[in-house]
């Protein structure tokens, strides 16, 4: 009796697969989604129990279930189906482990930098970049990709903010678009990414390095002269000390008069367009700090004079009284006037070796006189154009020139000097001690607002980079450029390409379509 | 060895001719060349076209307005008309996949394909070559108005970018006719095989999109099985040999399980 009503409700148990087969696709789902807990596996093995109950008991009625040749061959095609695939699978995956990618574009528009691929293969703990973003934009992407490619230590992960909080909250990301960089234990904020604003390889190449040299530098703005402040209560230069706290630099004020002595920590010395005089203890504090391999930055304005002069007499350098004009009119494309010159001539130096052609502006600069001194290496990092002149200011601040007075530049606004420190001794496998300084006839060009502009904030960091004799290498690293190309067609070729395109190819087949038919017929 | 390659030839050969003798494939021909050569007006000469924006670029340098980045017509070009000849395949796809099989499968030759001397995946490769050929005639003369406007550029462009990213194109194309002529060898209606493969090629034309909502390795995993994000690369003038593998990996797939598919049948009737 019992038999035999098993057997009548037996023909209906092969339905049991279809539950089956939903509670086996929800388990999965909910497993992979929130994570293997309870209740995903029970879902799982509850579904794979119906699932077999359905196929094994459910067939079991027709008796020959196992024994049909079809059940056969199909078992047989789904083995060998499983098995191509996970081979599939397997050649996928070491395919992509292995990958090599070649770049076809003209201007190798998507392979990083040899600087860039030197630092990322020198990586020699796992490295990870963290972007915050819940809609990753594929040029991000793309680079992040190449940057993996390149090295085997650095992997990138885009987390949505949203869907893990958890992890969000862990980093610290407050908004979307943070990105992060980890390496080892230590883990920090590298720039914010939106839609005006992309990953850039520079900021991240230097990031890497930094993880690499494992070096913080210490940059001390030097106060109490009327500089320009870091620390944003006026217009000065809080971006400039933001951009170096970003590089992990440590950013510090520095009040000579009070400590008598450039501190010993210190890597780089600014003093960003002071109007007072500094004190004569001031200037020899500072003196013996650079002839003991220091490293200053000087950014002095025209129409002051903070007595800075015996710092640079043995470097040959003199500061200029006049201000450069540059009457030529190519300030005027972006909307400067004659007093703030636009430098697209840059030295051959580290600093600015990539800048090619890049524009940076420096409203009210003085010019950098340079007399060779022996011993020392002098390069001018910023010129002006040859159309500029250097005029004088009278008394009373008033700017008199002629009109149509011969231009007499280019000018040096800015120069980078070095010079090797007296009685030191090179460690081995590394270049000797130097004491580095950079002189630029402006600080405005840097003050918040300006830093941001053009590559003027670039002058600004690349000087700090180079003064805190980092790894000269990454440095200077500019988004490839396109080559910038126009397709010439007169009207003719346009009109011939689009008759032909739109109408003479599509008829063609028509005609065709109708030819066959009627052969056919 | 030689004797299936003849077998292998000679399939072809028979595909090719069907395709080459009868109205429909000109007919989806001709469309295809009608929406090509649109979109080519459109993206080249048209009022928000390529050449206009680059014109404008130029007028407010003449103007004295900041000079704009700089801009490459003719790569920017090739890789919005090679990205948009993918979208527009992937609706001429189907339709030169559906009858691979499914056609056989109503006038009953299937059968003795299935249990002729040529081995299955002979067959599929055969009637894939043929179909891929096919294709390749459909994209030529839209490849050639192409080669017209990339060649007035100036200064000259390479030629690197433009065939890479036309490789691309047909390997995209290859894949998916794989997967749908494997679809064609499950079922009679042609439309089925037709609406059954447009589904596929949507879900792995936007697979990039689901596997961005996970996480870790699964995400990516899944990610790398998008047809969009490797056909992207090509366009872009990337060869990706991931990509490549990817694209070898579905079309090696879809001839097995086409292969299987037919086995299957001679002992499904039995």
């Amino acid at each position: 009796m019992a038999m035999k009503s098993f057997a009548v409700y037996q023909k209906y148990l092969k339905y049991l697969a279809l539950p089956g087969l939903a509670l086996v696709t929800a388990g999965l789902l909910a497993g992979v989604v929130a994570g293997w807990t309870l209740l995903p596996a029970g879902l799982l093995i509850g579904g794979i129990g119906l699932l077999l109950l359905g196929l094994v008991l459910g067939n079991q009625g027709q008796g020959r279930f196992w024994a049909q040749r079809s059940t056969e061959a199909g078992a047989n095609a789904l083995v060998s189906t499983l098995a191509v695939l996970v081979i599939l699978g397997l050649v996928n995956f070491v395919a992509v482990r292995y990958a090599t990618r070649v770049d076809l574009t003209e201007n190798q528009l998507f392979t990083l930098a040899p600087q860039s691929q030197q630092v990322v293969r020198s990586l020699e703990n796992p490295t990870r970049v963290v972007v915050f973003d819940p809609l990753p934009n594929p040029q991000d992407r793309q680079l992040l990709e190449s940057f993996r490619q390149t090295g085997g230590q650095f992997t990138f992960d885009y987390v949505n903010p949203y869907n893990d909080p958890r992890l969000a909250q862990e980093f610290g990301a407050t908004q979307t678009g943070m990105v992060f960089v980890e390496s080892g234990g230590t883990r920090r904020f590298l720039q914010n990414v939106g839609p005006s604003e992309r990953l850039s390889e520079r900021t991240l190449t230097n990031a890497l390095d930094q993880v690499v040299s494992d070096r913080a530098l210490t940059v001390y703005f030097t106060q109490g002269h009327q500089e320009f402040v870091i620390d944003g209560s006026d217009t000065g230069f809080l971006q400039a000390a933001t951009a170096l706290g970003e590089k992990s630099a440590l950013v510090q004020p520095l009040d000579l008069a009070q400590t008598g002595t450039v501190p010993e920590d210190a890597n780089v010395v600014v003093v960003a367009g002071p109007a007072a005089e500094f004190f004569d203890a001031e200037v020899a504090a500072l003196q013996t700090y650079l002839n003991q391999g220091g490293s200053l930055m000087l950014l002095i304005d025209p129409r002051t004079s903070p007595g800075l002069d015996t710092l640079l007499d043995p470097w040959g350098v003199t500061l200029d009284d006049r201000i450069v004009l540059d009457t030529s009119g190519s300030g005027q494309l972006v909307g400067l006037g004659p007093a703030a010159p636009l430098v697209t001539d840059y030295g051959d130096h580290p600093i600015t070796r990539d800048f090619r052609g890049g524009r940076s502006f420096f409203p009210l600069v003085r010019p950098v006189n340079v007399e060779e001194v022996p011993g020392v290496t002098a390069t001018p990092l910023l010129q002006s154009n040859p159309q500029s002149r250097a005029e004088s200011l009278s008394a009373e601040g008033q700017l008199q020139f002629d009109e149509n007075a011969p231009p007499s530049g280019p000018y040096t606004l800015g120069v980078a000097l070095s010079r090797p420190v007296d009685g030191a001794a090179a460690a081995e496998g590394e270049p000797p001690p130097e004491s580095r300084l950079v002189v630029i006839g402006n600080a405005t060009f840097a003050t918040d607002g300006l830093f941001e502009q053009q590559l003027n904030g670039d002058v600004f960091l690349n000087a700090i980079s180079w003064l805190g004799q980092q790894t000269d290498a990454t440095l200077s690293i500019r988004p490839r450029e396109v080559t910038n190309r126009r397709i010439t067609m007169t009207v003719q070729q346009q009109v011939g390409l689009g008759v032909f395109s739109l109408l003479v190819l599509p008829v063609i087949g028509v005609v065709l379509a109708v030819v066959m038919w009627l052969r056919r017929r | 060895m030689t004797l299936l390659l003849k077998n292998i030839l000679a399939i072809y050969q028979r595909e090719l001719q069907s395709y080459f003798a009868s109205p429909l494939p000109y007919i989806i021909a001709a469309v295809f060349w009608l929406l090509g050569g649109f979109f080519l007006v459109a993206i080249l000469l048209g009022p928000q076209g390529i050449l206009a924006q680059a014109a404008m670029a130029d007028q407010a340098v003449q103007m004295g307005l900041p000079t704009p980045p700089p801009f490459d017509v003719a790569y920017e070009f090739n890789k919005a008309y090679v990205g948009l000849l993918g979208s527009l395949s992937m609706f001429v796809l189907p339709m030169l996949s559906m009858g691979l099989y499914a056609d056989e499968r109503k006038q009953g030759t299937l059968e003795l394909l299935a249990t002729s001397p040529v081995t299955n995946w002979a067959v599929a490769l055969g009637k894939l070559l043929a179909v891929v050929s096919f294709y390749i005639a459909m994209v030529l003369p839209l490849m050639v108005c192409q080669a017209i406007a990339l060649g007035a550029a100036t200064p000259p462009t390479g030629s690197g970018v433009f065939f890479l990213s036309h490789l691309g194109l047909v390997l995209v194309a290859a894949s998916v006719l794989a997967l749908g002529m494997f679809i064609s060898s499950l079922t009679e209606s042609t439309v089925l095989a037709a609406i059954m493969t447009f589904a596929l090629i949507l879900l792995l034309w936007l697979v990039d999109a689901v596997a961005q909502g996970l996480p870790g390795v699964l995400g990516s995993a899944i990610a790398h099985l998008s047809l969009l994000k490797h056909f992207t690369d090509f366009t872009e003038g990337i060869f990706d040999t991931g990509g490549l593998v990817l694209f070898l990996s579905f079309i090696g797939l879809g001839l097995y399980l086409t292969a299987q598919s037919i086995e299957t049948l001679r002992f499904q009737r039995s």
